[in-house]
Order: C-alpha cells, then sequence, then structure tokens
C-alpha cells in the first residue's frame, strides 16, 4: 500500500515534469553538408559553440536545437587548413587545445585534440598552422610560436622569439596576425606597454618578417603613414593574386583610454618580391568614406575586400563595424554594400567568414537584435548583400567550408 | 549593530539570572528491561511538568531543575509498558533503576521496535532524515559518504580524498544547503574542517532537514540543512579507529572524553586523512611536446594528487552545573595540505601547484535550559583566525604522463601566486527557546557572522588590497505547538540582513530580506505520519561564492540572493506482515519556485566554475525510501530520488550589452544542464550474532549506488549524442564490506570494497573518482557507562 502511494508520487511527479516541459517549436532536421557554421547560444555564457553543417549557405535553415557538435571552451577560433577545421581553444591564462575535425559524409568527425598554451595568433603557412603565444609583460618578453604539422596532427617545432628585443623602444611587440608571403612569415604588429594595451607609439606601423624555416627574424618593415596593421586577433594583411600585399590600419593606438594616433586609417601595400612599403601606393580609407575606420576586411580575391567599418561615434578599438562595403584596393574604391538588415537591427557581424575566392562572393554571418541569425550572401560585383541560410538558437561566431 | 545589541542582551540576561539561580533537584534514572540490558530511547516525563528526557544508550536519562516535591514519573516506549511511579524529589540528586516489562501484545502489532534517536528527528513537524551515524562507525566513510546514502541527497565530488563536493538535497545545491555542528553553522570552518573530511565517526546522528530548517538553525539556507550532532553520548569513553587502504590512504580517528563527578569535563576529537589518491583516470591525453595520442583515451594514474588534513577539536569545561548544563571553552586546530591535479575540468592537468590552509579556531559553548523558568538558553560563538594559502610557482605544462615542459614566460601553471590570505570570519549563535506551556513553546534565534577576507602575495608589486568582506545577521522568530503523537506545528519568521563590501563596486551594498514559513505534522495513526510545509525563503550570496576560493571556483561579487518559495508534502509509515518482517517507507513530493535560482557554471574558460544566477527556475521533486527488516538479522532499503529543475527564465541577457535580449530564450523550458536528476541507492546488511564468541558479531553489508546520466550543457541544444555532446555518463558503483565486531563492540575489524567492479565514476564533467579500492579499518572503542 504505501509502495502504492510511492508509485503514484512519482507518477504526479513526471506526470506535472513532462507538463511544464517545453512545448516543442518543430524540430529542425541536421543538414550535412560541407559547410561549417559555428554557433554560439544565446543563452549560455560559459558555454561553448554548438559546429553545425550545412548543405547550402543560400538558403535553408540550421539550428542548434537537438543538432551540432559540442565544443569545449567559450572561446574558440576557428581556421581551415589542408582540409581540415581546426578548432583552437582561447583558454587565457589557461592552456589552450586544438581540436581538428574533417567532414565525413557531410558530418564532422574528430581526427585529434591536444593541448598547447593559450595562442594569440594562428595561420597556415605550407602545411603547417603556426601559432603564437604573446607576451604582454616586459619581465617575461618571450613570446612562444609552435609549428603544427596538419598532416601528422602532431606539434613538430616549437621556439621562442623575444618580442621586446623586436622594437627596441622598451615597449613589447604585439603580433596582430601572420600571414605567410612567400617562404616568409609577416608579423604585423602593435606595440604595447602592457597588458592594457596602452603605447606612446601610436603613429607607426610594423611588420616582423621572420624566415618561416627556422622563425629568425628577417627584418622589420616599418612606416610612419599609418598607425599599426590589423587589430588584436584580426588579420590585417591579404596577399593579391599577384603577390601584392596589402594592409590595413584601424587607427586604434590608444593610452589613457584614449585614442592617440594622429594617423588616418587606411591600406597601404608592399610590392610583390619587395620586402619594404610601397610609399607610391596610399588608400586613405576615411577620407574615402566620410570618416569611417575599417575594423575587419574578408579578401574575396580580384583586388576586391568585403570591408567592415565603423563610423567616427562608433570607433572603438575591438568594435566590429556593421557598415560593410567593398573596396577595390588597385581602384581605391569604396562602395557601401545594399541589402543588409538596417544597421539598428544589428547585434553583431560574423567576423571568420566564408570566400569562394571568385573574386565577388562572401558569406556573412550577421546577428540580429531579435536574436536571430542569417548567413547574408554578399555580390561584391554589385555590392549587394542577399538574406541566404537561417540560423536558429545562437549567435554564428564563424562560417567555414570543406571539401 | 544590532545582532551586537543582541548578544549584549543575552549576556546582561545571562548575568541576571546566575544571580537568582535557585536551589532545585535533579533526578538520575537507570532504565532496564526483563533481561536486564539498557533501554535506550525511552521517554520519561514527570507529569503534570514540562521536565522529561529520553534515554541514552547506556538507558541513563537525567531530568533536571526540579523543584523539590511530589510528582509521578511515567517511563514509556514503543513495546515495553509504560510505567508509572511515584517519586519524592528531595536533596541535591535523586536516583532510581527501573525495569521496563516488554508489552508482548503491542510487539505483535507495531512495527518499529523502539524509537532510537535518529529515528526520534524523523518524528518532527519538519521534514527530517536522520543518519544515525553509529551504525557506520566501522567503515571509513566521512560525513560526505554517509549523506550521499540518504533520499534525495546527492553528493557530488571532485575526485578523491579531500577533493570539492557539492552536496545537492531535492534539487537544491551549494549554499542553498547550509551545514551546521550541533546546530553551530559551519559557515566559516574552512578547508581543514569541512564534511568531506570529517570522519563519520564524530557524529552520532546526522539530521537532514529537506525543504523547511527550523528556526533553531538559524540560517538563510533555503534549500534545506544538515546538522551533525557530535557525540557527547557518553561521559567517559574512547574510540579509536585507524584504517588503511588503496591509494595509500591512511585515515585514523581518536574521539573520547573524560567527566569527573564533578562535572568537569574534557573532550577530545581527532582526525587525519592521508591519500596519494594515484588512482587511474580514463582521460584524453596527449603528449604535451607534440600533441601525440591526439587525446584518445587511455588510462593514467593521477601524479598529483596528494590530499592530508590532520584536525584536532578540544574542549574543556563543565557540565550539569547550576548555572551551566554545558560550558565549553574549546579550541580546532587543523591544517591540510592538497595537490591540486586539474582545474575545473580534466582537461587542465597541473603537475606542481597546491594549497595549504589551516585552521585555529577558539569557541565558546554554552547551554542552559531552564535558565530562568522554562527559557532555554544556547550561545555558540567562534572566529577561525586560519590561513589560505595558494602556491602556483612552477612556470611549465603538464600532461596526462606526468610529463611537464618548461613554460617559458615566468608564469605559473595556471597563475603565479604565493597569495595568502586570511577569511578572518567569525560567528554568534545564539538561542533562545520559552516553553509556553507542556505542548506551546517560542524560540529567538539569532546568527550573525563575518567575513573580511585579506592576504598578500609575496610575488606581487602590486597587491591585491580590494575589499573583500561580508557580514549577514540572521534572525528568527518561531513559535510550535506539539501534541505528541498526534500533531504539530510550527509557523516562523526569519529577517536576513547582509552588508557586503567589494572590488566591483567598491561600495557597500545591503539587502534586507524578510521570509516565513509553516511546518506541520499529523499522525493518522502512531505509525502513519504526514508532513507538510512551506516556506517563503531568501538565501544570501556567501562570501565564496561572492569572492571564490582561489582554485577552482571563482567569485561572482554581482550574484543576487535567491528567493524561492518552497512546498514539501510528505508521508511515513511503519508497518508488519508479522513479527518477522517489517517495514518502514516514507515518501516526499516537492515543489519550489525560484526566484534568481543560483547555478554553477563553468567560468568562460570552463576552467573554474562560478556561481550565476537563473532569472526563475522550478523544481518539481518526488523521494522515496523503503527499508525491511528480517528479525533481527536482515536489514535492507531504497531509496530514489526524481527531480526536474526546470529553467523559467523567459529572455536571456545579452553578455556584450548586459540588456536583456528581446525574443523569447531558446532555452525557455529547458532542463537545467549538470545536475543530477534521478539518483538513488540500495544497501543489504546481514548480521550473524554469537560467531566465535556470545558476544561477537559479523557483519555482511552491500551497497549500490546508481546516477542517471545527464548532460552537462543544456539539454536542447547540440546532437543528444554521447559523441557530440558532453554527459556524466550513468554511475553504478558497488560497495561491500564486513565487519566483524567482537566483545560487545568493543575491537572491530572491517573491511571494505569500494567501487568493486572498478566503474568509472564521474560526479562532475570529466572529473573521475577513485576506480576499486580495499579499505581495512581497526577500531577499539570503550566507554564508562557509570560516572
Amino acid at each position: 500500500m504505501k509502495i502504492k502511494f510511492t508509485l503514484a508520487a512519482a507518477v504526479v511527479a513526471v506526470a506535472l515534469a513532462s507538463c511544464a516541459k517545453k512545448e516543442n517549436s518543430e524540430a529542425v532536421p541536421e543538414d550535412p553538408g560541407n559547410f561549417i557554421v559555428t554557433v554560439t547560444p544565446t543563452a549560455s555564457t560559459g558555454v561553448a559553440d554548438y559546429l553545425l553543417t550545412a548543405s547550402s549557405l543560400d538558403t535553408g535553415r540550421i539550428s542548434t536545437a537537438g543538432n551540432g557538435v559540442e565544443q569545449d571552451g567559450t572561446y574558440r577560433y576557428y581556421v581551415t587548413h589542408n582540409n581540415k577545421f581546426f578548432s583552437m581553444l582561447y583558454g587565457q591564462g589557461n592552456p589552450g587545445a586544438v581540436t581538428a575535425y574533417n567532414i565525413v559524409d557531410g558530418k564532422l568527425n574528430k581526427l585529434t585534440n591536444f593541448q598547447t598554451e593559450t595562442v594569440q595568433a594562428f595561420a597556415p603557412v605550407n602545411d603547417d598552422l603556426l601559432l603564437f603565444k604573446i607576451s604582454r609583460n616586459v619581465a617575461t618578453p618571450n613570446s612562444l610560436w609552435y609549428k603544427v604539422n596538419t598532416n601528422s596532427l602532431l606539434i613538430t617545432s616549437e621556439g621562442s622569439t623575444n618580442t621586446l628585443e623586436l622594437t627596441g623602444t622598451g615597449e613589447l611587440a604585439h603580433f596582430s596576425w601572420l600571414k605567410q608571403v612567400g617562404d616568409k612569415v609577416y608579423a604585423p604588429y602593435f606595440s604595447i606597454i602592457d597588458r592594457t594595451f596602452a603605447t606612446n607609439h601610436p603613429n607607426n606601423a610594423w611588420i616582423a618578417v621572420f624566415n618561416y624555416a627556422d622563425m629568425s627574424l628577417n627584418k622589420i618593415i616599418t612606416d610612419d603613414r599609418t598607425s599599426f596593421i590589423g587589430r588584436y586577433f584580426t588579420d590585417g594583411l591579404a596577399v593579391t593574386e599577384n603577390n601584392d600585399v596589402y594592409a590595413f590600419s584601424s587607427s586604434v593606438a590608444v593610452k589613457d583610454g584614449t585614442f592617440n594616433s594622429t594617423k588616418p586609417s587606411a591600406i597601404t601595400r608592399i610590392k610583390a618580391g619587395t620586402t619594404e612599403f610601397d610609399q607610391s601606393y596610399f588608400f586613405n580609407f576615411e577620407e574615402a568614406t566620410g570618416g569611417m575606420n575599417i575594423t575587419n576586411w574578408l579578401y574575396v580575391g580580384n583586388n576586391t575586400f568585403i570591408v567592415n567599418a565603423t563610423t567616427k561615434t562608433e570607433k572603438g578599438a575591438y568594435t566590429v563595424g556593421s557598415n560593410v562595403g567593398i573596396v577595390n584596393v588597385v581602384d581605391k574604391t569604396y562602395k557601401p554594400v545594399t541589402g543588409l538588415p538596417a544597421k539598428a537591427t544589428i547585434a553583431g557581424l560574423t567576423t571568420n567568414n566564408y570566400t569562394p575566392k571568385d573574386g565577388k562572393t562572401a558569406y556573412v554571418g550577421v546577428n540580429l537584435t531579435d536574436a536571430s541569425s542569417w548567413v547574408y550572401k554578399i555580390d561584391a560585383s554589385t555590392a549587394t548583400a542577399t538574406k541566404g541560410l537561417k540560423v536558429e538558437g545562437g549567435v554564428i561566431t564563424a562560417i567555414q567550408h570543406l571539401d | 549593530m544590532q545582532s551586537n545589541k543582541i548578544l549584549l542582551l543575552v549576556l546582561l540576561c545571562t548575568y541576571s539570572i546566575f544571580t537568582s539561580a535557585q536551589t532545585l533537584s535533579s533526578l538520575k534514572g537507570r532504565i532496564k528491561n526483563s533481561a536486564g540490558e539498557p533501554v535506550p530511547a525511552a521517554t520519561a516525563k514527570i507529569l503534570n511538568t514540562s521536565l522529561g528526557a529520553i534515554t541514552n544508550e547506556a538507558g541513563l536519562f537525567v531530568i533536571k531543575h526540579i523543584k523539590p516535591g511530589s510528582y509521578t514519573l511515567s517511563i514509556s516506549l514503543v513495546g515495553y509498558k509504560t510505567q508509572t511511579r511515584h517519586i519524592d524529589i528531595a536533596g541535591k540528586e535523586t536516583e532510581l533503576t527501573i525495569t521496563l516489562d516488554d508489552d508482548l501484545v503491542t510487539m505483535e502489532t507495531v512495527m518499529v521496535t523502539g524509537l532510537t534517536a535518529a529515528q526520534e528527528s524523523n518524528r518532527q513537524a519538519y521534514n527530517i532524515t536522520a543518519v544515525d551515524a553509529k551504525k557506520l562507525y566501522n567503515t571509513t566513510l566521512n560525513l560526505a559518504d554517509a549523506l550521499d546514502r540518504v533520499s534525495g541527497v546527492r553528493v557530488r565530488e571532485s575526485g578523491g580524498v579531500g577533493s570539492n563536493f557539492n552536496l545537492s538535497l531535492n534539487g537544491f545545491s551549494g549554499s542553498r544547503v547550509r551545514f551546521f555542528i550541533d546546530g553551530i553553522p559551519m559557515d566559516n570552518f574552512g578547508s581543514s574542517f569541512q564534511i568531506n573530511n570529517i570522519p563519520i565517526n564524530i557524529a552520532e546522528r546526522v539530521e537532514v532537514y529537506k525543504g523547511v530548517v527550523p528556526i533553531w538553525l538559524g540560517s538563510d539556507a533555503l534549500g534545506g540543512a544538515i546538522n551533525i550532532i557530535t557525540g557527547n553520548r557518553y561521559r567517559n569513553y574512547i574510540d579509536a579507529s585507524y584504517s588503511y587502504g588503496s591509494f595509500n590512504t591512511h585515515r585514523s580517528v581518536i574521539n573520547a572524553a573524560a567527566t569527573s563527578k564533578s562535572g568537569f569535563t574534557f573532550q577530545l576529537n581527532a582526525f587525519q586523512n592521508y591519500s596519494d589518491n594515484n588512482y587511474k583516470v580514463y582521460v584524453g591525453a596527449a603528449d604535451i611536446y607534440t600533441g601525440a595520442n591526439g587525446g584518445k583515451f587511455v588510462f593514467v594514474p593521477r601524479f598529483h594528487d596528494k590530499y592530508h588534513n590532520e584536525t584536532l577539536i578540544a574542549n574543556v569545561g563543565v557540565v550539569d552545573k547550576s548555572f551551566a548544563d554545558k560550558l565549553l571553552l574549546g579550541v580546532t586546530l587543523g591544517k591540510n595540505y592538497q595537490e591540486i591535479q586539474t582545474g575545473a575540468r580534466m582537461e587542465s592537468v597541473f603537475g606542481a601547484w597546491h594549497r595549504r590552509g589551516n585552521i585555529v579556531m577558539p569557541s565558546l559553548k554554552y547551554k542552559k535550559d531552564n535558565l530562568l523558568k522554562n527559557l532555554d538558553v544556547t550561545l555558540n560563538a567562534n572566529y577561525n583566525f586560519g590561513t589560505e594559502q595558494n602556491i602556483d610557482t612552477v612556470d611549465a605544462r603538464f600532461d596526462w604522463y606526468g610529463n611537464s615542459k618548461p613554460g617559458g614566460t615566468g608564469g605559473g601553471e595556471r597563475s603565479r601566486s604565493l597569495y595568502k590570505y586570511k577569511n578572518n570570519n567569525g560567528i554568534v549563535n545564539t538561542m533562545l527557546n520559552y516553553r509556553i506551556a507542556e505542548n506551546q513553546s517560542i524560540a529567538l534565534s539569532d546568527v550573525f557572522t563575518t567575513f573580511n577576507r585579506k592576504g598578500t602575495d609575496e610575488l606581487k608589486i602590486e597587491q591585491d588590497d580590494a575589499p573583500k568582506k561580508t557580514q549577514k545577521n540572521v534572525l528568527g522568530l518561531g513559535y510550535s505547538y506539539n501534541i505528541e503523537s498526534v500533531w504539530s506545528a510550527s509557523v516562523f519568521g526569519k529577517y536576513i540582513y547582509q552588508n557586503t563590501v567589494t572590488s566591483d563596486r567598491n561600495t557597500t551594498s545591503t539587502m534586507n530580506k524578510f521570509g516565513y514559513g509553516i511546518a506541520g505534522t499529523y499522525f493518522l495513526t502512531k505509525d502513519f505520519q504526514l508532513k507538510a510545509s512551506y516556506e517563503l525563503t531568501n538565501r544570501m550570496p556567501e562570501a565564496d561564492e561572492i569572492f571564490g576560493d582561489v582554485i577552482n571556483s571563482e567569485g561572482n561579487p554581482n550574484l543576487k540572493p535567491e528567493k524561492s518559495q518552497n512546498l514539501n508534502a510528505g508521508a511515513a509509515y511503519a508497518f508488519a506482515i508479522n513479527s518477522d518482517n517489517k517495514f518502514m517507507a516514507n515518501a516526499t513530493f516537492t515543489y519550489r519556485k525560484s526566484d534568481n535560482f543560483v547555478y554553477s557554471r563553468l567560468n568562460q574558460n570552463q576552467t573554474k566554475l562560478i556561481p550565476d544566477n537563473r532569472d526563475g527556475v522550478n523544481t518539481v521533486g518526488v523521494d522515496g525510501e523503503i527499508r525491511y527488516s528480517y528479525k533481527n538479522w536482515l536489514n535492507a532499503g531504497t531509496t530514489l530520488t526524481y527531480q526536474y529543475l526546470q529553467n523559467l527564465q523567459l529572455y536571456e541577457v545579452n553578455p556584450s550589452t548586459g540588456q536583456y535580449y528581446t525574443t523569447k530564450s531558446d532555452l525557455y523550458g529547458d532542463q537545467m544542464p549538470n545536475i543530477p536528476y534521478f539518483f538513488g541507492n540500495t544497501d543489504v546488511a546481514v548480521t550473524l550474532k554469537g560467531i566465535g564468541g556470545t558476544k561477537n558479531k559479523l557483519t555482511f553489508g552491500y551497497n549500490l549506488l546508481y546516477v542517471h546520466a545527464f548532460w552537462l550543457y543544456w539539454p536542447s541544444r547540440g546532437t543528444p549524442s554521447t559523441d557530440t555532446k558532453k554527459v556524466v555518463p550513468m554511475q553504478l558503483s558497488h560497495d561491500v564490506n564486513v565487519v566483524y565486531s567482537m566483545a560487545d563492540g568493543r575491537y572491530n575489524i572491517s573491511l571494505e570494497g569500494r567501487n568493486i567492479t572498478n566503474e568509472l565514476l564521474y560526479d562532475n564533467f570529466s572529473l573521475q573518482k577513485p576506480g576499486r579500492g580495499f579499505y581495512l579499518n581497526l577500531r577499539y572503542f570503550i566507554n564508562k557507562t557509570n560516572n
């Protein structure tokens, strides 16, 4: 009799619990494919991204509800190389990790996962990923690099470079990103006093050039027409088809909480085969756009970039611009993109986007203030954006593709 | 401030009462059965007064403060015929011995053969489960292990001996559940004295309050409370045990008390735990230099997880004096050392980082019943001068193979530190209980706690000197009405004041909260009890939640107090098919509606846990227990708990703006992640008496623990497969033990096997607990029952 009572109570509770269960919005099925869309659920502070696959970015609907490969760590950064998808854990003071996947039958397949240092810059070089853990403390000025072979998925070599000696000014060089140019690695940097990222040298651009084979410092390229190139965690260099290197400066150097550079946001160039800034080339972006500064860009081929920019009032050292335009670096033209949602409704644009490098197409993640997210296809030739894949259950953090 | 006034008031009262103490007598009795054996748990009452007592293990009782005169004494206990006897009280002390006759008729029809103090607790209006700790004395269990066997309770540990723990009670966990030792909050005891390192032998019984917590346990507990009642069963005794087992685990406990005829007493509890905790874990390992093995799962031993603690509690004072039933000055001294093998996840592995702590805590305990007529007073105070230190000075990274690689950046493993700090915490706990009449009483309680963390790090030039201060006062007033074995009810109100100074706000924040509740119980028959309670309750952020523990818990200075409406209903029933087959069953239903529900989540880097709020969470739960005994040699029971915690936060907060999104959350209605929701426990014990001697006893025990799998993150997100989604897998753990007791329990030897099938056990995601382990335990116990 007592047992009956217990059972009855259990049944009541289970019934109540199931009544209380959420009314299921119609489930969005899995969408196997070769596109990878990474999504951070809106609600989840301290919870990682989900990796979703999609068969197309132009149309359809995918969701983190019941779908996706759960990642470890909130700050994940993604890069695709050697037809593998790498998910890099940014652990702040803690160890980072490299997790690699390929795609088998339209689904992600985990290849490896190993601990590394938390790194602030990583980029494909030859068959490797080059990783850099960059010092912010003059007392410990060694910045560490690692080469991860994307075939063997092993760390094949490592070393360090003194980023205090590199500047010779008493400030540290902090690489904004890394870019392979021939057999060299170009590492543009900003100069920092300490972890506040303040600087007394706001009016110079520098690129440290390393010989990739042994990571020895080859030379430092400088320019005093702009402030530093790239931004924290932002690739400010692009190599065009003819091996010219283009660089953008945001002009966001700071000290005491205020912007202290007198130089405009601009695009500069290093001609193929040279290791000096081309003093004959200068594209004053601020002038061309009525005062905006570049925050991010994506090279789609054919000297054409999709550019994010902020207005003077929006300007911030880490702000991603919601003003999207097309820049042709050879023609020095800027054209705003039409067809995107109104700026006021945009909560944020994804900075890690996909382009087939056909000279005109890019797929950009657009996260709206109503918590909906979409992939927009941008056609640089017409400077128009069209709504594509709908992504439910979170914010798009990266769009990638594997063959 | 306010509490200071109250304290002053109490002291003044105390003073005035001392001066007016009257010459009263006491009655000492010894109750035996017809076989001449002592009868514990019998009720002795002086009729037409409010005076009474319950016999202890030795069948002894004392009733104090009796005015000289003629009375009728009644002795009753289920299973015995009630006896009444005329007594004349004169002089200082009266002694008598009474033999109870078995009530054979009752024996046939009544199910329980006598309530032990543990069972007596269960009969209060509150929803209480009392664990009779004495039954577990021949095991190597600590308090946490023992609690884990209670229905509705789940203790989650992050590893082996000494590892962090989190107790959840009917779906409430963390600081919603408060710990007390003899009614004194354990909030400020530091790492050297916690339920995961206190052996079960310290306790006489452990009371688990589900839901409403009585006013005399003054606190802002929200989901329940654990009250550890330490043994003062015997005035003179020694209980010593030592165990050795797997993973180089040594544990020793010595409990002793000596009390003179004049009432001078010395009590000593000392215990020690040591373990290398070098059990094997199944973990995704990769070579630290090359990344080889790529995170494939392998078995590797934990290599940096040594833990030891040594604690001594000494109390000296007087008992049974006219001015005090108990006045003890004591000190708790202890230290502990803990190597830190992992972060909040097994992904981050450490090889040199460790911490140390000590406790130096003087204490005062005062208790006096009938200080004024029908007024009982209890005053407890302690202050912890203990120091904790976080030592992370090795600039290296370790992998699970134990290899290390120099960091080269001059840091530490996580963050270079020699941070040494004191929490400077203290507590004053005052309780007044006034019996208006035989069955009515009023209780007033006040608990004041203070915390002020101060520390320095010799490695740092710029010290973190931001204030880390919090003070809290909980004032409670309750009224209870009790008609024994028919019904009882309590109503109460609580007023909580908390003042916190943090670096984030650098301003003082003051919070005032008022809560109230009602609890009642009704006996349908003597053996069929119904209980129900409702409470509106508030629980404030604890110091560790605001400021962190400097290791794997991160502080959240913006944590809001949680407010909850709790409804509990339960029933307990005892019955017998015949005199050999006896059953006991109870079940509890729980409904909770919580605002600003505090839950623990991983921080941004998933390396630490951080407390955070959810706007709303509803909990529906049931838990039940069935026990069976056959004659007096077989005892078996099962507990089962199911609880459904549902997220009802309608809008999520945009982390970059701090504003709510305007569209409904994808997680609305989702089950709360990373909380065990279905679990149970089964135990069987067989006792064979007279093996190898009439006073010897052999017991075989088996315990099964089951925890259903649960997701680490929100259940609705991601492909629900263990390949693609982080899960804490289903756990099934079998423990066995054999105990041989000789000479009526004076010498005991036991062998214990834990997790004998060597299952992979995880309470927290990827934090694996020990595999199979065997432990040998030796115990010696002697007591002198006559004074």
